[in-house]
């Protein structure tokens, strides 16, 4: 700093030691970061050259915001204006590099501040950092001469220098190969930075390999180091272990929790515990609220009494009692309304239930075409296989209780057809019948000519036409048996008491009961007073109930009204204009 | 088995039904809100601290029927939640008592296979729920270690997901639920035989679920094979660009004159993160290396680079340490990277579903997305012809294309 160089500068002394005290901040700064991996001269690509390669990432922000902005406006202008830039700039890099080499004996360095020559004195005090292990990447050889060496850069060329300079060269022949690499991007820099185990895969099949600064390349490190650490973790696996720094916006309750099993097993019941402490409190400020209401509604209400009372008003009825008629009649009706519609939802819900469980048995039975062959569907696939018309006939004719199998002697007749071939080829008298239900054919069972009374054995035969399946009993007209056919329960034998009881089934039982009363004396006719009109008395007044109902709440009502004395309350009017 | 009955079922699927309309089934169910779906309490948390707040068409339609066991056909327009769809489903229908594989999830591609993981754990965060990325490339020691630890779900590519079972490893005896994640492909001839043989192996009538963004009829015609009355929600074809992606074609006279488009275009490209896709893995290389010469930073990925280049790249992307990525088809599907908002097709697409496929890496859930396509002259029919197809619009790329990402 004491060759100042060839300016005079006007200064006092305290701004020198200021000065002084700066520069060697600056010093010590830039020293700092030079320590830093991604500032490493390796790095760093001369600007003129490879301007868009060589920003660093966070750099390359403010970048982006630049050109989004020269984006809007692509005029010819502007580009002009950056080319211009980029050359000064270029010129500017050119002549420091001069000054740099020439380093003061240039007619130049005296127009500039900055003291190239001190900076060249620097300069080697900080260069043997590096050079000696990069020794063995380029074949030394030492000359006989001692002072003057040779070696081989990276491109094959050999060269000599002074022994003093070589840790110089070396560096830059190394610098010159990143940059070259960089630059064609052909070569493999994986194995440089972890030369101790080179992927082989790679080296079989020289791929493109993307360009990789050291920041990215401590990222993947640090992935690989992750990876492996996941790999070795013999406990569960979750969403943090894999997220290997993604940039993604999770929600607002998103909480990253520790890859470490304990602190994360920690930080759950952390988290439980605050949750359930958030919902107390929610519980505790909804309570404090709604008290806080009640308290305001009584106080409201209060306040109004007061003011009813002051103006001579009598006091107000509570809220329950103030409906009035249009509101009840609303009320109920909206009520019956909601009734009739839950009830009809749930009708139609039955329906889809009951088809959705139709649906689903039709799913189970289903085989999938792909499924065939597989362990248990092999049973299914029998159960649903598709069976012949008399396959089908077979099964349910097995299924049948016996009882209610047609007699033998009927498999003589024209209905034999129908029992071999089944309903499709029965002849037209047996179809019809065949398809009659149990509802269409009990009108004629409840007329069937009775029985003779007194044959008690004719009975018992009788009986036994119906309920057994006994091959005896071949007497009796298939036709009769056929009715019976669809008879679901056996033990229905109301119609047999009847037929035994009473001789006209015809007549209906209240007035047989009755007659069975009469009987007993001499049929008189009852009075006709008692018939027609004393019931009738009674019955009018039941018929018409609501008459005097109204008439009696309506009395009721008018009184209260006069008793309330309050013909100012509107509603009521209701009650006179309704009636 | 005898060949009767063999015939019998083929008779029954084999009915023509190239000319049957597939529609959404009618008694599907819309629930507005997942606080209403009825899941459980730890998987609400893990959905909403994952940012969904409110579900998606496709997530209000179909949780509920794949809860229920219902197998299900589901389409919806890209990035609407379906990864999310079906992966809710699975942890809500989950024993996570029952250490064993309940549920298998397919999809075509390695990193879909283990984003789908990332998504399972995810939401299951608060679940513990184990779920394991089968997929090929990886140690297959490890592989197997991981399956003996004991996962409930195994999401993974169908050829090392066979070679699993085959291996007896992965058991799956327990398996209930099959997914077949961007359906269509996995149902494409390439992939077809190896479902077909995974298929083999589940008990019979596993639920089997379909999710793609492109079901074409042909897939829809084949599901009775492997699926029990499926309940389909369909989308219109012509419902299925999303009005968040512009799309957007830049005419070139000749091949050539891409690159120096594309160069134009990079400041664009690197507003936020941006894909280009080439239809080859030579072409791929081919324009990294141009890039890279001329300067630009670009990293590429493909299906010929040892899988963990690939990984690394993956990761440099989702992380934006890398922000323009070339790649082919293999990028093309399902892969959600939130801040890519460019597509460029650097060539068309070879069919109509990959277009929607590959615009739909970008617009993410709602985010706007920008799709630029590069066209020969001979290719703008082709685009008019997807143009058509979906009834959207394409448009010539106007000056001001990066205002709209």
């Amino acid at each position: 700093m004491n060759d100042s160089g060839p300016k005079k500068i006007l200064f006092n002394k305290s701004t020198l030691f200021s000065l002084k005290a700066e520069l060697l901040r600056k010093q010590e700064e830039v020293n700092e970061k030079r320590q830093q991996p991604q500032h490493k001269l390796e790095n760093f690509k001369p600007p003129s050259a490879k301007d868009k390669k060589s920003l660093d990432q966070d750099a390359k922000k403010e970048y982006k915001k630049t050109f989004k902005d020269s984006l809007k406006a692509v005029d010819t202008e502007e580009l002009e204006a950056c080319r211009k830039a980029k050359l000064a700039l270029e010129k500017k890099a050119e002549l420091y590099e001069h000054l740099a080499d020439g380093a003061g004996n240039s007619q130049l360095a005296s127009r500039f501040l900055v003291d190239f020559n001190t900076k060249k004195q620097q300069e080697p005090e900080k260069q043997p950092e590096e050079p000696i292990q990069l020794e063995n990447e380029s074949n030394v050889s030492e000359d006989d001469g001692g002072e003057w060496t040779e070696f081989t850069d990276c491109l094959g060329r050999t060269r000599k220098c002074h022994k003093s300079d070589i840790a110089m060269f070396l560096k830059r022949d190394m610098d010159l190969m990143r940059a070259i690499n960089k630059d064609k991007g052909t070569s493999n820099e994986e194995p440089e930075a972890k030369p101790e185990e080179p992927p082989p895969v790679e080296k079989e099949k020289p791929l493109l390999v993307q360009t990789t600064n050291d920041y990215l390349q401590s990222l993947r490190d640090k992935w690989e180091q992750k990876e492996k650490e996941l790999l070795a973790k013999d406990k569960d696996i979750h969403y943090q272990d894999l997220l290997f720094d993604e940039a993604r916006i999770h929600g607002v309750g998103y909480f990253s929790f520790s890859t470490d099993e304990a602190e994360r097993q920690k930080q759950m019941e952390e988290l439980l515990k605050q949750r359930q402490e958030t919902l107390k409190a929610q519980k505790e400020a909804e309570q404090v609220r709604k008290k806080r209401d009640e308290m305001i509604a009584a106080r409201v209400a209060a306040a109004r009494a007061r003011q009813r009372a002051r103006a001579g008003l009598p006091p107000e009825e509570p809220k329950e009692n103030q409906k009035d008629f249009t509101t009840c009649l609303l009320e109920f009706l909206t009520q019956q309304k909601n009734e009739a519609d839950a009830k009809a939802k749930e009708k139609e819900n039955k329906l889809k239930e009951e088809q959705e469980k139709e649906r689903q048995r039709l799913r189970e039975a289903y085989v999938r075409e792909w499924d065939i062959g597989k362990d248990g569907v092999e049973g299914k696939v029998k159960k649903f296989r598709e069976m012949s018309q008399e396959e089908y006939v077979e099964q349910q004719r097995d299924k049948r209780i016996k009882e209610f199998a047609p007699p033998q002697a009927s498999t003589s007749g024209n209905s034999s057809i129908f029992d071999d071939k089944g309903n499709k080829v029965g002849s037209k008298e047996t179809t019809a019948t065949a398809t009659k239900t149990w509802d269409d054919v009990r009108p004629r069972v409840s007329t069937p000519p009775p029985p003779e009374i007194g044959e008690l054995t004719d009975f018992t035969q009788n009986k036994g036409l119906y309920f057994s399946s006994s091959k005896k009993n071949d007497g009796t007209s298939a036709s009769n048996n056929f009715k019976y056919r669809n008879f679901v329960k056996a033990q229905e034998p109301t119609p047999i008491v009847d037929e035994l009881e009473d001789t006209d089934a015809v007549v209906e039982d209240t007035r047989r009961e009755k007659r069975k009363h009469d009987s007993e004396g001499v049929e008189v006719p009852p009075p006709p007073t008692f018939e027609y009109y004393g019931p009738t008395i009674k019955q009018t007044k039941f018929a018409k109930p609501f008459e005097s109902d109204i008439r009696e709440a309506y009395s009721q009502g008018a009184k209260s009204l006069e008793t309330k004395s309050s013909g100012r309350q509107l509603p009521k009017h209701y009650d006179f204009t309704f009636d | 088995m005898t060949a009767s009955e063999v015939s019998y079922n083929r008779k029954i699927i084999s009915e023509d039904l190239s000319n049957v309309e597939f529609d959404t089934s009618e008694d599907v169910e819309v629930i507005p809100t997942f606080d209403s779906m009825g899941l459980r309490d730890e998987l609400l948390r893990g959905i909403y601290t994952y940012g969904f707040e409110k579900p998606s068409a496709i997530q209000q339609r179909s949780i509920l029927p794949i809860v229920k066991g219902r197998d299900v056909i589901a389409q919806a327009q890209s990035g609407t939640g379906k990864t999310a769809t079906f992966s809710i489903s699975i942890l809500q229908s989950l024993d996570t008592t029952l250490r064993e594989t309940q549920v298998l999830i397919l999809s075509p591609t390695r990193e879909l296979a283990t984003q789908i993981q990332k998504v399972i754990l995810a939401l299951g965060d608060f679940m513990n729920v184990q779920c394991h990325a089968c997929i090929g490339g990886t140690n297959l020691g490890e592989d197997i270690r991981k399956l003996d630890y004991g996962q409930h779900v195994v999401s993974g590519t169908p050829g090392r997901v066979f070679d699993m079972i085959r291996r007896r490893v992965l058991r799956t005896r327990s398996i209930k639920m099959l997914v077949l994640d961007e359906a269509d492909e996995m149902l494409n001839k390439g992939f077809k035989e190896q479902i077909y043989d995974v298929y083999r192996y589940l008990p019979p009538a596993t639920q089997v679920v379909l999710i793609s963004a492109t079901l074409p009829h042909e897939i829809l015609e084949m599901t009775s094979k492997f699926m029990t009355d499926p309940i389909r929600i369909l989308v219109k074809r012509d419902e299925l660009t999303l009005e968040g992606i512009k799309q957007f074609f830049v005419a070139v006279e000749r091949e050539e004159w891409k690159f120096d488009t594309l160069c134009d275009l990079y400041d664009t490209l690197t507003i936020t993160q941006a894909v280009i896709f080439c239809n080859t893995k030579r072409k791929v290389d081919w324009l990294t290396q141009k890039m890279q010469e001329a300067n630009f930073t670009v990293s590429s990925m493909h299906g010929d680079m040892p899988q963990k280049e690939r990984d690394n790249i993956m990761k440099e992307f989702r992380s934006g340490q890398s922000r323009v990525l070339i790649t082919t088809d293999v990028w093309a599907r399902g892969i959600d990277v939130q801040q890519v908002s460019l597509v460029i097709n650097y060539d068309l697409p070879n069919n109509r579903e990959l277009y929607i496929h590959r615009i739909g890496r970008s617009g993410r859930f709602g985010r706007k997305g920008v799709a630029i396509n590069f066209v020969k002259s001979d290719d703008i029919r082709i685009l008019r012809d997807i143009e058509q197809y979906y009834s959207t619009q394409i448009d010539e790329m106007p000056m001001n294309v990066a205002d709209l990402i």
